[in-house]
């Protein structure tokens, strides 16, 4: 029998030093009952799911309004399981949405941005801001009636911004109006810039949380749970439960493609944004003329870029024993869900 | 009343030129005399006529200069002495001279002879266009409108009636009278009228059919192919096919239905009885689109109009009804059996070419049935089965390979739930070891 260290595994480990990745991993303590970390790893997990999914999406796809929604319909229906993969895509894109919020929200209501988590917390932001335009340059890629109406508005949204709102506008739609250019954009975000910007904020993310725990020292031994290999094996278990519930709605509940885009054509009925825009669609769609003198859509928006900016710097403003953070972050939830419900009338 | 109008133009022009004079005749508009007038720059240097009357006052002077503007003629070889002569190198009052031929208002009986002119004229026009044809005032000399317009009836339609006067478009255009998408209703617009064909004692109910007709409907869906008024009765020499020759006038495009009929035992028996070869069955301008009904031996089929007692016709008439009815429905089952795949969200490789086959086939089989041969429209027949078959052959195929794929789906699913049952296990294994159970 040969050594260990002469076997393949062995050999691999000590070129590795996999040993020592263990050990560390072994010390390293997470609190036992935490959502907040399984919503991460999910996150994550869907995000590896999209990378996937979009790679053997990306063979087939052409990016121009010509063809665009015709090698979509090739993929959904001529491709062997183009179909399953379609839908998994398009169902894990809601879902990455829906945890990267949850993820938030989670850790707000824990006030888990607390120092020293300032830089995790803001890495994380970052992370739900490009997280939202992946989905959002996603949704216009199959250039559908909806995904039309999607770059038309939501690059109008853009257009609302103060300052920087027309040029961002402009950027987003790669000239004046909805054209091929758009697509290009949407199409380059959605597989070239985001992703690679997103891979740099998570390493970053996860990093950040491997160096500055958020056990804290005092916390008891029976109340956290080692990283490996305990944590990792319920987080694995969390992510293949996504998994299977991903592959349920892909089976039985497939994402039907829709007619293609008629920019000659009104606005389809019921076509709007997607639900994570919602509020936002609600407010500035509603919003009165003018606001304190100021065009009323402009100041909405001006007032959305001040609450984000409130998110984004909790870690600095949030007193320590002030429950205001967890009251007001759960009135905000309250007020979006309002206003989505709102939008959709 | 042409006259009048002359003197009108002429006294419009000379009062013009009157000392003091600073109204014009019609509108009572200030207006400059033409002798002091500042005269823009000719549009060419050879046609001071229409840059002069695109300046005057009166609407009825200047119109005709705006529309020539942008007419097919406005071109330095015809100018508007090409129709109205006189001489248009003269900017002056007395470019309108009746020595230079000046003419003001061409009769309605001169107007084919002024644009036949040119027309006709094999040399200029081939300098001017060489793709314009040549023979238009020749045909319309033949036709029924010609002819009436030669004997003096001012209501029969010249080339200006149908072409327009001054701003004559090229029938390329989509906005001129007489483009193949227009067509229909400038002849509509006098044939509808029963004030204007009361004389002529002729029907109005011409338009109104071919509106509702197979070709009607067609052409108004986008068909520009679709026959319309001068496709079965010309343009320049429109006149009603008549009884012996209606056949060829729908051969032109139906050549096949045409060639089977005269191979039938129709095409003695209409002749022998004088009967309009297609229009006896399928009528004239309400062409009702053809279908298996119109073939049998029920009250209403077209077949019974004439052989309502006799014993062989009936019989195949009877033959080819079952065969074309047999057809219809395989067709229509085969159609929506690929349907309801679709509806399932089914890709029925192939079934697209399978069902334009079909189509094809079954076009094949109404061309056919012009022979009254059950024999040969059986064999047309079995080509539309058999394009059927194949239809619900590759729906079967795309529905076995989605049962195969979902299969996959589920196997899949069972192997992510092995996977997550082990690592259940394996994480209730290391639970138990950290609290030191056994």
């Amino acid at each position: 029998m040969s050594a260990p260290e002469e076997r393949p595994e062995g050999w691999l480990s000590d070129r590795l030093g996999w040993g020592g990745i263990v050990a560390s991993l072994s010390t390293h303590r997470v609190p036992r009952r935490s959502f907040v970390f399984y919503l991460g790893g999910i996150t994550l997990f869907l995000q590896s799911v999209q990378v996937a999914s979009g790679i053997l999406l990306v063979l087939y796809y052409r990016p121009d309004p010509a063809h665009a929604h015709e090698s979509v319909e090739q993929i959904v229906r001529e491709i062997p399981y183009g179909n399953l993969i379609h839908s998994v895509h398009a169902w894990t894109s809601d879902l990455f949405v829906a945890c990267l919020l949850a993820h938030l929200f989670t850790v707000v209501l824990r006030r888990s941005f607390r120092p020293p988590q300032e830089l995790s917390w803001l890495s994380g932001v970052a992370a739900l801001l490009v997280g939202l335009g992946m989905a959002f340059t996603g949704s216009i890629l199959p250039w559908t009636e909806r995904a039309y109406t999607n770059a038309r508005v939501g690059s109008q949204l853009a257009g609302q911004v103060p300052l920087i709102g027309e040029s961002l506008r402009r950027f987003l739609r790669g000239g004046e109006e909805v054209t091929i250019g758009t697509l290009g954009h949407a199409y380059g975000f959605h597989v070239a810039v985001l992703p690679a910007v997103v891979t740099v904020i998570v390493a970053a993310h996860l990093f950040l949380l491997l160096r500055r725990p958020v056990v804290r020292p005092d916390k008891a031994e029976h109340e956290t749970l080692p990283l490996y290999p305990e944590f990792i094996v319920r987080q694995a278990v969390a992510q293949m439960g996504a998994l299977m519930v991903i592959m349920t709605l892909a089976i039985f509940a497939e994402r039907p493609l829709g007619p293609v885009a008629n920019p000659l054509q009104p606005t389809p009925a019921g076509a709007g944004p997607p639900w994570y825009l919602l509020p936002v669609h609600a407010l500035l769609r509603d919003a009165p003329t003018e606001l304190l003198g100021i065009d009323g859509a402009r100041f909405l928006a001006g007032v959305g870029l001040v609450l984000a900016s409130v998110v984004a710097t909790l870690p600095f403003i949030d007193r320590r024993g002030s429950k205001v953070t967890a009251w007001a972050a759960i009135a905000v939830l309250l007020g979006l869900f309002i206003l989505a419900i709102h939008a959709l009338d | 009343m042409r006259s009048i109008d002359f003197v009108a133009v002429a006294f419009a022009l000379l009062g013009s030129l009157l000392p003091g004079s600073t109204a014009s005749a019609d509108t009572g508009e200030p207006s400059t005399p033409l002798a002091d007038r500042q005269l823009p720059a000719p549009t060419s240097p050879t046609n001071t006529c229409a840059s002069c009357h695109a300046t005057l006052t009166d609407p009825k002077l200047r119109s005709p200069a705006h529309e020539f503007a942008t007419s097919v003629h406005s071109d330095d070889r015809i100018g508007c002495v090409g129709c109205h002569k006189g001489d248009a190198r003269d900017p002056t009052v007395a470019a309108h001279s009746k020595a230079a031929g000046f003419d003001p208002h061409p009769t309605h009986a001169d107007v084919p002879g002024i644009c036949g002119g040119c027309h006709s004229d094999a040399a200029f026009m081939r300098r001017l266009n060489g793709r314009l044809p040549l023979g238009q005032l020749a045909l319309y000399s033949l036709s029924l409108h010609g002819r009436l317009s030669v004997e003096g009836d001012d209501d029969a339609p010249n080339c200006a009636v149908c072409h327009g006067k001054h701003g004559i478009l090229s029938p390329a255009s989509p906005r001129s009278p007489v483009n193949r998408a227009n067509v229909d209703k400038l002849c509509g617009g006098c044939h509808g009228d029963p004030k204007r064909m009361t004389k002529y004692g002729i029907r109005t109910d011409q338009y109104d059919k071919w509106s509702k007709s197979v070709h009607g409907v067609a052409f108004r869906a986008g068909n520009l192919k679709a026959p319309t008024c001068t496709g079965c009765h010309g343009a320049h020499s429109s006149a009603p096919p008549d009884t012996a020759s209606v056949g060829r006038a729908c051969g032109r495009c139906h050549e096949e239905e045409l060639g089977f009929f005269e191979q039938s035992p129709h095409s003695k028996g209409f002749r022998e009885r004088g009967l309009a070869q297609c229009v006896a069955c399928h009528s004239n301008h309400d062409i009702a689109p053809a279908s298996a009904l119109m073939v049998g031996t029920t009250p209403d089929a077209t077949c019974m109009k004439c052989h309502t007692q006799d014993e062989k016709p009936r019989k195949v008439a009877s033959d080819i009804s079952e065969l074309l009815r047999g057809a219809r429905d395989g067709a229509a089952s085969a159609r929506a059996e690929f349907a309801r795949a679709e509806t399932k969200g089914l890709h029925v490789a192939g079934a697209g070419f399978a069902l334009e086959r079909m189509t094809t086939a079954e076009l094949r089989v109404r061309g056919i049935v012009h022979t009254l041969d059950p024999a040969r429209v059986q064999a047309r027949v079995a080509a539309v089965d058999a394009s059927a078959a194949e239809v619900f052959q590759l729906v079967a195929a795309a529905e076995q390979a989605r049962r195969v794929e979902r299969r996959g789906y589920f196997v899949a699913l069972a192997l992510a739930g092995l996977v997550l049952g082990t690592l259940v296990l394996k994480s209730l294994q290391l639970r138990r070891r950290r609290l030191g159970e056994p």
